[in-house]
């Protein structure tokens, strides 16, 4: 049972009070308030194995973070159960502090005035780590994101690419079994971010860590998770591996090919779709069950349109993902996993 | 005219966005008056027990908190914003402001409507009121119009004082403390007749933290002490035109601060 | 436990200082500064007058000092470094301190220990300094430095919590300065730190007795100065004793309720 994540029928429903608007309004407003119940997450189920990486998405507002605070222990569910590493985190908070470490994207848990290797050795104390072991780990987190760069830098000075990655080494000091991280990537350039993922790809594959990583960078889901997970409007939409969604939502290929003449009129070819255009360049992909191949379709494409270049390319997962949103708000296609 | 007619409506917006929370709304009105009242309380406390204070007779002292909670008021009123900018800064809003066709400055001030200037004012007019009743001076045009100029240099004067403040915060996050201090000194030593404190520490008042040109030497010239104060008659008359100086002088600083304003934490 | 391997988040706000000497300085010189205008206002006033609200001359100079060095203990600056909990609200940081296996209550109580201690240290020099340069007096007798330093005591449990109480209010107010500013007005207004209590009318002492916020300085200095005699000391310092209970259980009280408003709302 060590570093699963168990979620049964987890929900969240926030009051809020509605303020009318106007001077009378927000009188009445006082007086009577208005409240009305939201459901940030309804219902949501599903299973992360030890030393597996989930990505969760969907877009925003549907209870990603919701999600993973009520795993965190910070929100208690108004329904259902989770289990993170066989503890219940809101009703052993500390007991589950112990097993997990979390990164929520914008906000540092470092202390804002010291150097960032104080933070490390506060928290090294709060988290009662011995002192070989909590070298060995600082060790091994510099080679992998060069952090002895600075560390001696108070935290106010970094950057946020190195601020992010201090506070990725503060969240696995104590080496937990499980880490959550909510988009911890946002705002950096691609080269710390590619450090960052190849981190978090050591401490998945290595150290068998359980991470679930909420994000809206795609590149990230291709490289990192095997299993997504997508909720919308609070709901469970999928659950499976990247592969299963591409072919269920994805094309496999898509071909693009700017037109000679950019106004000319562009239709779809039989079992060929038209994905989308931008300007003169046509995006094409395949169409329903009786789709051609890929040389077929280029073909065809060639020889219906006048064009001054031709690439093919593999679905973008950004597409996909789209697919699945879109297909994701209509009412039959609800549900997967 | 327009930068008039754009500052009103952003002032009646800032203000309705304060009334759509009317607790916070009252309860700042409260505050503010609750301050001014305790430093009044405080003032006429000491005023009442130690009389006689460095020859100034009870009935003109009070002229000098007076004068200095009214230009105080009517500071945080149009320019308050300028003390705890730390916050702003904090937030990166002079990033934001920057980007704006608007004066920094002006917009700092019409980032947010000071609410608790509404108790402020209430109860410096109050004090004004009060002092100008028992005054037995001789409330000529000439002395009105002297005592409004005045209000109105302490105003400048104490913008001027925090706006330099404000000016170090863009550079020191830290800076913001000596904002916390430079207000309790002026609330503190604001008010009362300098020339009780050793030549030194009322020297240091004058030439070091301009206090004195606020309240204590307008109001000494008013009250026929003007040629006790300790510094040349001229020099405690000039107190306004003063004020005004060093206000202009404060917003060439603060021209200069923005030009070497780094961001925010990089 | 795990509040005495954490230590180190004592020392947070102190270090946070020491590595800034800016901000050292900055604290030297307004002490120093405060001390000589504050001495200087109070021998001035007292120019003309004798003993008035039962304090001379000596007695409201080694008051008023004593309450700038005090001012010291609590007044580090932990809003420039993000650290107020007020920020933390703001800027969502909080949920960390839920996060690790220390309880809030003990983490802040540890540091406000830590500034606590800093800030005394700071005031002891800058007590040992004032008596040797003749601005404060010496303690009566042995009798009164002793129920002095318990009073001390006593008095800054009092303030912790007091202050933690205002902390706590960050908590639901995040949007409603004013409650707190209402608090921290209280707070200066009736510890005695602008001036002794003394001087204020009899009606305003009374109300002052029914609060806290006397028993975190006036006591003590009183004590110090003899306004209060020895006589009284057992009743001020039980009444002192008093207020740390029953603000302990409040505060208690609002932690639990701080806790369920975060699990409530997400932090």
């Amino acid at each position: 049972m060590s570093g699963s994540i168990e979620v049964r029928g987890l929900s969240r429903t926030f009051h809020t009070t509605v303020r009318r608007p106007g001077f009378t309004g927000a009188l009445r407003s006082l007086v009577q308030p208005e409240r009305v119940a939201k459901d940030a997450v309804s219902d949501i189920t599903f299973d992360v194995a030890p030393g597996e990486l989930l990505a969760l998405l969907g877009p925003n507002g549907a209870g990603k973070s919701t999600t993973i605070k009520m795993l965190t222990g910070i929100l208690t569910p108004t329904a259902g159960e989770a289990r993170v590493a066989g503890v219940v985190p809101y009703l052993e908070r500390e007991r589950n502090a112990r097993n997990i470490g979390a990164v929520f994207g914008q906000r540092t848990q470092l202390w804002w005035d010291l150097p960032v290797r104080e933070s490390f050795s506060i928290l090294r104390d709060i988290y009662e780590i011995p002192k070989p072991e909590h070298t060995v780990r600082l060790q091994e987190f510099d080679d992998l994101l060069e952090l002895s760069t600075f560390w001696d830098t108070r935290v106010r000075h970094l950057s946020l690419g190195q601020r992010v990655r201090c506070d990725l080494a503060a969240a696995l000091l104590h080496d937990p079994p499980v880490v959550f991280l909510d988009e911890p990537t946002i705002g950096m350039d691609v080269v710390v971010k590619e450090q960052v993922r190849e981190f978090l790809r050591h401490q998945v594959e290595e150290r068998g860590r359980t991470v679930l990583l909420t994000t809206h960078d795609m590149t990230e889901v291709e490289r990192l998770a095997e299993r997504v997970v997508l909720v919308n409007h609070g709901r469970l939409v999928l659950d499976g591996t990247l592969d299963e969604i591409k072919k269920r939502f994805g094309s496999t290929w898509q071909v693009r090919a700017p037109l000679a003449d950019p106004h000319a009129e562009a239709v779809a070819l039989p079992g060929i779709a038209l994905l989308r255009r931008e300007g003169p360049k046509v995006v094409f992909g395949p169409d329903g069950p009786d789709a051609p191949a890929v040389h077929q379709a280029l073909k065809r494409v060639i020889e219906r349109y006048e064009v001054t270049d031709i690439a093919l390319e593999e679905a973008d997962l950004e597409d996909v993902m789209r697919a699945a949103y879109v297909q994701a708000e209509a009412p039959e296609s609800r549900g997967g996993g | 005219m327009n930068a008039v007619r754009i500052a009103w409506r952003i002032t009646r917006l800032n203000f309705r966005a304060q009334l759509e929370y009317r607790s916070e709304f009252l309860l700042m009105i409260g505050i503010g008056a609750i301050w001014q009242v305790s430093v009044i309380v405080f003032a006429t406390v000491l005023l009442t027990r130690f009389t006689g204070m460095g020859g100034w007779d009870s009935s003109e002292v009070l002229l000098i908190p007076a004068t200095r909670m009214l230009a105080h008021g009517i500071f945080v009123l149009f320019l308050g914003r300028m003390h705890g900018i730390g916050q702003i800064i904090q937030e990166g809003m002079i990033d934001t402001y920057l980007v704006r066709p608007m004066p920094v400055f002006r917009q700092v001030q019409l980032s947010v409507f000071p609410t608790n200037a509404i108790g402020d004012l209430t109860v410096a007019i109050g004090l004004m009121v009060g002092a100008l009743s028992r005054s037995d001076l001789d409330w000529t045009a000439g002395r009105i119009t002297y005592l409004v100029v005045c209000v109105l240099g302490g105003m400048f004067l104490e913008a001027a004082l925090f706006t330099a403040v404000a000016c170090a915060s863009l550079r020191f996050p830290a800076a913001d403390y000596w904002g916390r201090w430079l207000e309790e000194l002026l609330g503190t030593f604001g008010s009362y007749p300098l020339n009780v404190l050793p030549r030194a520490v009322s020297g240091f008042l004058t030439f070091g933290l301009p206090l004195a040109f606020v309240a204590y030497f307008p109001a000494a010239v008013l009250t026929g002490h003007g040629h006790d104060t300790g510094v040349p008659y001229w020099l405690a008359a000039a107190s306004p035109l003063l004020g005004l100086v060093a206000f202009l002088g404060a917003r060439l600083l603060w021209r200069w601060s923005l030009g070497h304003y780094t961001g925010v934490n990089g | 436990m795990a509040v005495l391997h954490a230590w180190r988040a004592a020392r947070v706000t102190p270090l946070g200082e020491l590595y800034a000497p800016p901000r050292m300085t900055a604290a030297l010189i307004r002490l120093t500064v405060q001390v000589i205008l504050v001495a200087s206002l109070w021998n001035g006033l007292y120019q003309q007058t004798g003993t008035t609200a039962g304090i001379d001359r000596e007695q409201a100079v080694t008051y008023a000092v004593m309450a700038v060095l005090a001012s010291r203990l609590r007044e580090l600056d932990q809003y420039a470094g993000r650290d107020t909990v007020l920020q933390h609200m703001h800027f969502g940081t909080i949920v960390y301190w839920y996060l690790r296996p220390l309880a809030p209550q003990r983490y802040y109580a540890l540091r406000a220990l830590g500034e606590q201690l800093y800030g005394f240290a700071w005031a002891l020099a800058g007590f040992v300094l004032s008596l040797a340069a003749g601005v404060v007096q010496p303690p009566g007798s042995a009798a009164v430095a002793g129920v002095f330093a318990l009073s001390l005591l006593l008095g800054q449990l009092v303030l912790y919590y007091v202050m933690l109480v205002i902390d706590q209010f960050c908590f639901w107010t995040l949007r409603n300065g004013a409650a707190m500013l209402i608090l921290i007005f209280a707070q200066n207004l009736l510890s005695g730190v602008y001036a002794p209590l003394w001087f204020f009318p009899d009606w305003f002492i009374t109300l002052s007795s029914f609060l806290p916020f006397q028993a975190t300085l006036s006591v003590p200095l009183s004590l110090y100065v003899g306004r209060i005699p020895l006589s009284d000391a057992a009743f001020q310092l039980s009444v002192q004793a008093g207020w740390v209970l029953v603000l302990a259980l409040f505060t208690r009280f609002l932690w639990r309720r701080a806790a369920l408003r975060i699990v409530s709302q997400g932090g």
